[in-house]
């Protein structure tokens, strides 16, 4: 009887470290942006973090959340594999997209699929950090904010011209006919 | 019987090696021209790697001393090797990125562990250039324009005091 105990327990106890050695994948999706601009660009940066036993391979990550009608990709690959990612290591893939519409867009999250282990057939899958929901401004209200304003300011000191030069040249007239006056009494 | 066993064990290693004859390589690298709306600098280049023997070896690059795996497009015809610096940490100039081939990666690895100076050359090496970017007006036009106006004013006012003094 006790040993029929002893060797449930040494199956179960087996069977919990059944997936040890298994590699597990973590996929990190961050936006590296102090605002969101309707034609500029966005830096997205994708990390992956193998926190498993053994070599993630055959890694494949896809961000269908970038659609080729709403955003340009400038450069980089929405889309890559990776052969290989040994335990306890770490990669990251950086793209750069630029938006063609302003408006509150959602960042979903990518997805990554891998081999948990070498010549596995288990392909496991994982999701990435969800950036969340970010608005995306309009270019005409950043350039209000932030563009340099040069030529209204220019515009500004042309039309302040008037209300400085009229009494100027009225005094100037003035005083240069009260010297001529002084100069002919001499 | 030995050295002929030892001939063809040979020869297998050599042909699972996978090493990459007289690699070409052509890279295209993008930094940002305009880093006013962003937290981090972005460093990406892109490139395709062709063999002279039809290899494609698994490559992996030194970023900043750290040994990371390239990654490929899905159709297997580029590859990748991306960064991003702060803000204060990115520097203008031009950054070598060299390309390692698993062996290479293994040498380099096991020097690195060692605490040694690793001397292995690397497949390819691309570069990577930054010019610096545009981060905003040096001044503000404002400022600009509050200067001039105080200007004007000082000139007034002291010729006003000369006159009447």
């Amino acid at each position: 009887m006790l040993r029929f105990v002893i060797l449930v327990f040494c199956g179960l106890f087996c069977q919990l470290n059944a997936d040890e050695g298994s590699a597990r994948v973590l996929l990190a999706k961050q936006i590296h942006n102090k605002y969101l601009v309707e034609g500029m660009d966005i830096v997205v940066k994708y990390s992956l973090f193998n926190v498993g036993d053994s070599a993630a391979t055959n890694l494949q990550v896809v961000d269908n959340g970038f659609r080729a009608e709403d955003f340009d990709v400038v450069s980089g690959q929405l889309q890559f594999k990776l052969d290989r990612l040994a335990p306890s290591a770490n990669t990251s893939q950086t793209v750069v997209v630029r938006p063609r519409k302003f408006g509150y867009f959602n960042f979903t999250a990518a997805e990554v699929s891998y081999s948990g282990s070498e010549g596995s057939s288990v392909v496991l899958t994982g999701l990435s950090s969800d950036p969340g929901q970010g608005v995306i401004i309009a270019a005409r209200d950043y350039d209000k904010q932030f563009s340099s304003h040069f030529l209204d300011w220019a515009a500004f000191a042309v039309m302040t011209l008037p209300s400085l030069g009229i009494p100027f040249v009225l005094w100037y007239s003035s005083k240069s006919k009260y010297e001529a006056l002084l100069l002919k009494k001499d | 019987l030995t050295f002929s066993v030892a001939l063809v064990v040979c020869g297998l290693v050599g042909l699972s090696a996978g090493t990459c004859t007289s690699p070409k390589v052509s890279a295209s690298s993008y930094t940002p021209a305009d880093s006013q709306v962003l937290a981090a600098i972005p460093f990406i280049a892109e490139f395709t790697l062709e063999c002279g023997n039809g290899e494609k070896p698994a490559l992996y690059a030194d970023v900043g001393g750290a040994l990371v795996p390239v990654s490929t497009s899905m159709d297997g015809a580029k590859h990748q090797v991306s960064w991003v610096k702060t803000l204060k940490e990115a520097a203008k100039g031009d950054v070598t990125v060299p390309l390692y081939d698993a062996d290479g990666y293994t040498q380099l690895r096991r020097a690195r562990d060692k605490g040694e100076e690793a001397t292995v050359t690397p497949l390819v090496s691309i570069v990577v250039s930054y010019p610096g970017s545009y981060s905003g007006p040096l001044f503000n036009s404002e400022h600009f324009a509050l200067f001039l106006s105080a200007l004007v004013f000082y000139l007034a006012f002291s010729s006003k005091s000369k006159l009447l003094a």
